[in-house]
């Protein structure tokens, strides 16, 4: 925006001035032919994107890095006298009327009544000294004229008589409406009960609950006649309905603001309920206090738990009483027992695991051999009796695993922490089942940072637990990047062997035109058709017949015959092969003609000028289609939950045992793993900060790959730029 | 037989009433605890029900903790994706939130020559929910017929479009009602469609979304949102509306006793179906995860999921169905 950017005013003003056919030739002049407009069109657009992606970036940010922060525990006391303990996981503000408050609870209700009371006086007095009551009151003499009609209709009484009487006994109404002073007596009505008020809100209240007795009682006869008739003794009946009724009507935009706390109050055996809101309304005076002791414990089922330690138990006797000497004392005891608890996990995963390998492998083999030769054949009874043996032998080493298995879990089952929960029970819990716990009020700023990052690290190291809403996501950040390394290492010499082809060999022609076209639509095509396709083709079709050749023994379970590894990174290298060839195709073509020309004058033949001449040079653009491909694979969701990514996959799909890269197996993936917390999650309170959290770290993930790549592509220009001459 | 699976109130009040304790539901002590055998090893798979997805996951972790290396895969998109899965073999079970339909049965009987098996493994309550600042007292099934349906099969007399044709007064009484669903694919909505609208079509604004969890979210977000989903998706946020069977009749508190009592006019069992050829013996991996299911410890995964536990009596027979002799 540089003053000779700026046009001279006089030119515009001579061009609006000027004939229409002078300013279509003098182009030039055209504010649109000026550049300032579009740099302002420009540079919005880049702010927009700007402000839009940070926006997003930060809110992710945010969200995902204060999830693990420690929260201090908080203790709510009721005016009912039950007590809270929890963690404040949300506040926030809401309207209570007096429908709403009908209902709360006894106690409560008192309280909120007592606030919308006052409130309504001052809404009474406040249309009182404008002299707006009787305006309002004649407004409002249709809705009320309405309101008591609905109520009588629905009476008991009403309801068994005919439509006539009906409509006699509603004349009484008519005329009450019709008559000149009616609405003045409502009013004066109101009036008289605001001066009697006087500032009491309570008594207002009791009048016109008085009121609604009275609408209620006549309401409540038996027959019209009986209806009739009270209205005919009490003169003033009339006016008290339709005094109830008004009231009602100005009652209805009458509400008070109250503030609410959500308490994650975990224990959720014992309660049913992980999180609990909390109005302002129900805390008892000076009700909340954070309790130096209140403890956090997050366990291996069932979610956290709170409470205040009262004994630590071993063998069911008390060591510890004091809180300080439980604490000191858990510190000591709980490592080892975490350590035990480990070896266990080991053991089950790791030894158990490799014996029933073995044993699964017998039974295939013995499967195999029925179905070969038979069953009850020779060779089947053979090979029968030799499988009988190795299992024989490989389940007694079964059984030393188990007994050491035992053997740990009982010693860890000696050590038990008495709780007292915030609503007066007493509980064990098995240290054993804790995975942390702190004292969260009495932590010190550098503790609060140590519960961070040891919680971060499970999360990055540790396996789901209780249905994915607890414990780690390492086996789906595995499960991605494998898939998405698979699926590059499938996807480029695919794509650079089609571009090669069509840039280098085939001759410019229809067909090599339909064929580009064809390319590039294929990347317009929406990626669940690709999911869809590769569960028809790869998963059916290919991995079915797969399965009947090479896996018949363990039919009906298929192997490759669903989804899997291999199927899903097949399926997005499909996917993202639109990407790779056209970016090659780019890149081919930047390299000059001359270089080609030079080298074929050199002798050397078509294929070693692409070789050595060619391909090098135009590595860093094929790199560049690579980046992309892997960016719009790792971020994939919808075709990956057709072809191969599960909710819980109990093996990692590479793994250290032979043969190492399992492509059979399904894997987790870290989109597939948002959209179950965030839709199919049971707990869906504790999962939405997970949501944050595992975006962040995907997005991590992928820009990781994506450094990782521009890193490789920048290396080989430099290798390129020293080769040149 | 079938008929015997079917929600049936007055067997399940007879044999769990004692079971229940302070409105906390307990697992019936009758059940076994689960004893580990050798020999159990390979891979299942599991496809159907998105209500059961998380307690199939609570299933498989447990049933991992004692056969290490069995591998357990489970995908949940909704019930009708399960039937498909079974009969081309692809899974091994095939949970679902509603019994199979005829189509279905007749589809699986049509390749294997036998029906498959349906195994009621816990007690559900399809809830209606509203938004927690929702003042309703509670609506009745024909009332929420009039709510969800374009037919209204149930009869009620009018189309109830705002909160105040649902009888709320005051604020709420001009605000219109604002639907959430599930998609056709899921038990939930066909069980729905089934038993709260009588059969009847929902209406077009009904905003379909792709899990049970996502409809909770959507009643906690929207004050004027209401919707419908298993019990063991509420939050805080939350709230179920007590139902009532008819038009009139008092209304039912979406609580475990009212569930077992078979008075909560909605309450469903969750069905896991298996394809198990009469008089033939089951594989030791199915074997064994049925027997999990069955136990103290999978019925125990059953309440941490905020469904109910079955009692043992069906227990007893379900693993008879499949030709287990029950130890207890």
């Amino acid at each position: 925006m540089t003053a000779a950017g700026t046009p001279p005013a006089l030119s515009i003003e001579q061009q609006q001035s000027a004939p229409r056919r002078r300013r279509l030739t003098s182009g030039g002049n055209s504010v649109l032919a000026q550049c300032e407009p579009m740099i302002w069109l420009n540079g919005g657009a880049l702010v927009v994107c700007v402000v839009m992606i940070l926006g997003l970036l930060l809110l992710i940010l945010y969200q995902g890095a204060i999830t693990f922060w420690p929260q201090p525990v908080v203790q709510v006391r009721t005016v009912e006298g039950s007590t809270y303990l929890g963690e404040i996981t949300r506040r926030d503000s809401y309207l209570v009327g007096y429908v709403e408050a009908e209902r709360l609870s006894p106690a409560v209700r008192e309280i909120a009544l007592d606030k919308l009371d006052a409130s309504l006086l001052a809404k009474l007095s406040q249309l009182q000294s404008k002299q707006r009551l009787a305006s309002r009151v004649t407004e409002l003499a249709p809705n009320a004229e309405q309101g008591l009609h609905k109520l009588f209709l629905n009476s008991p009484a009403a309801q068994e008589a005919t439509a006539a009487q009906r409509r006699a006994l509603w004349q009484s109404f008519q005329q009450f409406r019709d008559h000149p002073e009616s609405i003045a007596r409502v009013t004066d009505r109101i009036v008289q009960l605001l001066d009697a008020a006087t500032g009491s809100s309570a008594a207002i209240h009791d009048q016109w609950i008085r009121w609604r007795q009275r609408r209620d009682e006549w309401l409540a006869h038996s027959s019209l006649a009986e209806m009739q008739q009270a209205l005919e003794q009490a003169p003033a009946l009339l006016a008290d309905l339709w005094t109830a009724q008004t009231l009602e009507l100005l009652s209805v935009d009458v509400s008070i603001v109250v503030g609410r706390r959500l308490l994650r109050t975990g224990n959720f055996e014992l309660t049913g309920e992980h999180f609990t809101w909390i109005t302002d309304l129900e805390i008892a005076p000076e009700g909340v206090s954070r309790p130096r002791w209140a403890m956090i414990f997050e366990r291996l089922a069932w979610g956290r738990f709170y409470g205040e330690p009262v004994a630590l138990l071993i063998d069911d006797q008390p060591v510890a009483t004091e809180p300080e000497k439980i604490w000191q004392q858990f510190n000591e005891l709980h490592p080892d027992i975490r350590q035990r608890w480990q070896r266990r996990r080991r053991l089950e995963t790791v030894d158990t695991g490799e014996v029933n390998r073995m044993l699964e492998a017998e039974r295939l083999q013995l499967k195999r051999a029925e179905m070969r030769f038979g069953k009850d054949s020779e060779q089947w009874r053979r090979i029968a009796e030799e499988s009988q043996r190795r299992s024989q032998a490989l389940e007694e080493e079964f059984d030393v695993i188990r007994q050491e298995i035992n053997r740990l879990d009982e010693e860890n089952e000696r050590y038990k922490l008495r709780v007292h929960t915030a609503s007066g029970v007493d509980h064990d819990l098995l240290l054993a089942d804790i995975v942390r716990c702190y004292p969260a009020n009495q932590l010190t700023g550098k503790e609060k940072l140590q519960v961070y990052l040891s919680r971060w690290w499970e999360f990055l190291s540790d396996s789901p637990r209780e249905a994915n809403s607890e414990g780690g996501v390492f086996p789906a950040i595995w499960g991605t990047v494998a898939m998405t390394l698979l699926m590059s290492v499938a996807v480029v010499p695919f794509g650079v062997l089609a571009a090669l082809y069509l840039r280098e060999y085939a001759k410019a022609g229809w067909a090599i035109s339909i064929v580009r076209i064809a390319v590039n639509n294929l990347a317009g095509v929406p990626s669940i058709v690709f999911g869809v396709f590769g569960l028809g083709f790869f998963c059916y079709l290919l991995g079915a017949t797969i399965d009947e050749l090479f896996f018949a023994e363990k039919l009906p379970s298929p192997t490759f015959g669903t989804g899997g590894l291999l199927w899903a990174s097949l399926t997005l290298a499909l996917m993202t092969l639109p990407v790779v060839i056209v970016a090659t195709e780019e890149a081919l073509a930047a390299v000059p003609r001359s270089m080609r020309e030079g080298s074929l004058a050199c002798g050397a033949t078509k294929w070693q000028t692409i070789r050595r001449i060619v391909l090098p040079r135009a590595m860093p653009g094929i790199m560049t289609g690579m980046i992309l491909a892997m960016a719009r694979g790792a971020g994939e969701v919808a075709p990956l939950m057709l072809v191969g990514a599960v909710k819980l996959a109990p093996e990692l799909p590479i793994d250290t045992t032979f043969p190492y890269v399992h492509l059979e197996r399904s894997f987790m993936h870290l989109g597939f793993h948002i959209y179950d917390l965030g839709f199919q999650s049971q707990n869906s309170e504790a999962a939405k900060p997970m949501v944050f959290t595992t975006t962040l770290l995907l997005i991590v993930l992928i820009a990781t790959m994506n450094l990782i790549a521009i890193w490789m592509r920048s290396a080989l220009k430099k290798k390129f730029q020293y080769s040149q001459f | 037989m079938r008929s015997l699976w079917r929600f049936s109130g007055t067997i399940l009040s007879m044999c769990v009433s004692s079971t229940l304790a302070f409105g906390q539901v307990e697992v019936d002590p009758d059940l076994p605890d689960y004893r580990p055998t050798t020999g159990v090893s390979g891979s299942l798979k599991s496809i159907g029900s998105d209500t059961m997805n998380n307690e199939m996951a609570l299933w498989a972790e447990g049933f991992q903790r004692f056969y290490p290396n069995v591998k357990i895969e489970i995908e949940g998109k909704g019930s009708s994706t399960a039937p498909p899965a079974l009969v081309a073999g692809t899974s091994q079970f095939g949970p679902m939130s509603r019994p199979m339909k005829e189509a279905e049965i007749a589809s699986f009987e049509q390749k294997y020559g036998y029906k498959p098996t349906a195994l009621p493994t816990s007690i559900d309550m399809l809830a209606v929910y509203v938004n927690k600042d929702n003042p309703i007292e509670g609506l009745s099934l024909p009332q929420v017929d009039a709510i969800f349906s374009k037919t209204r099969k149930g009869g009620y007399p009018k189309d109830i479009r705002t909160w105040g044709d649902a009888g709320l007064t005051g604020a709420w009484a001009r605000q219109p009602i604002s639907l959430y669903g599930r998609n056709s694919a899921s038990g939930t909505y066909g069980f729905f469609k089934e038993h709260a609208l009588f059969g009847g079509d929902f209406k077009d604004e009904v905003k379909e979304q792709p899990g049970s969890s996502s409809v909770v979210q959507g009643c906690a977000r929207d004050r004027f949102g209401i919707g419908y989903s298993g019990i063991g998706y509420k939050t805080a946020d939350v709230r179920a509306v007590p139902l009532a069977a008819e038009e009139g009749e008092p209304f039912v508190e979406a609580t475990p006793e009212n569930a077992y009592s078979g008075e909560y006019p909605l309450a469903r069992f969750l069905y896991l179906y298996v394809n198990v050829k009469p008089g033939e013996e089951l594989d030791p991996l199915r074997r064994e995860f049925i027997k999990y299911i069955y136990s103290k410890q999978g019925q125990a995964d059953v309440i941490k999921d905020g469904y109910y536990p079955v009692p043992a009596a069906i227990a007893r027979e379900a693993l008879e169905s499949v030709g287990i002799k029950p130890s207890f």
